[in-house]
């Protein structure tokens, strides 16, 4: 009995570590931070409940996200996972827009961004995207553990990401062009 | 050992920047970009993008109120 108190204990302590970088992915995919505080603590109970089925020694945060995002899922998308369509961008790439239309260097417009507007794009993000740039981008997961939590082919992966970036560039480089960092009358 | 085209190393170019190329393809790229500045420059470009994401929906910490609620919760 002692025993598996301690292991609890220990399962419980490394599962806190996580806490932050739970938050902040729970934050991106509600967009509001009471349902993000109630979907974490859900997310740790559920944990609590199922920790006999996580494996020391393997990827805890990876196991955490996914018991987060199914909850999320349930919760608030009634279950099912609908593919919004984005936007068909073509071959869009901010590089070469920039390239094509501003004097300014491509890294100097990165630098001018303001966070905001970068956190402000991705929860634009249809959910079954932003989820993928969460993993990838912001948490640093390969794509075979990314492809594991959200439960879909890595090829899937790769697409979702590739359109999701496309998509936040355009957003970005529209906010470029209103907030005046890319000058309007040079624009395409 | 023929170098790769600028094509082909635009096709690798988010896998490298997700770091998912074997050792000898990120050798291969490398060795491209070394003498290819047009691909370097949207290499560095992609990667500081992908930074900018990171560093920017990192910033937020869960709230003091929640910790101390989990705290009970776990122990």
């Amino acid at each position: 009995m002692a025993e598996r108190e301690s292991d609890t204990a220990a399962f419980s302590q490394e599962a806190l570590t996580h806490l932050d970088t739970l938050y902040r992915g729970a934050l991106r995919l509600t967009r509001d931070p009471d349902r993000a505080q109630d979907l974490v603590q859900d997310t740790y109970v559920r944990a609590l409940r199922y920790q006999h089925s996580y494996q020391p020694g393997t990827n805890m945060k990876a196991w955490l996200f996914a018991i987060m995002r199914n909850l999320f899922w349930d919760r608030f998308k009634g279950g099912r996972q609908e593919d919004v369509s984005l936007d068909d961008l073509g071959d869009f790439a901010l590089y070469d827009t920039l390239k094509d239309t501003s004097e300014i260097p491509e890294t100097e417009v990165l630098n001018r961004i303001a966070a905001g507007e970068v956190v402000k794009a991705v929860e634009k993000l249809p959910p079954l995207h932003r989820e993928v740039v969460l993993l990838v981008d912001v948490e640093g997961f390969s794509y075979k553990d990314a492809a594991q939590v959200l439960g879909i082919p890595i090829g899937t992966v790769m697409s979702r990401l590739h359109r999701a970036r496309q998509q936040l560039q355009k957003q970005l480089y529209d906010y470029a062009l209103e907030s005046g960092i890319v000058p309007a009358e040079r624009s395409a | 050992m023929k170098s790769m085209t600028c094509d082909e190393c635009m096709q690798r170019l988010e896998q490298y920047v997700d770091r998912e190329l074997t050792d000898a393809e990120v050798r291969e790229v490398r060795l491209h970009l070394e003498f290819c500045p047009p691909c370097e420059e949207r290499f560095s470009f992609q990667s500081g993008f992908k930074r900018l994401v990171k560093v920017c929906c990192e910033q937020e910490k869960a709230p003091a109120a929640l910790r101390e609620k989990l705290q009970k919760i776990l122990f």
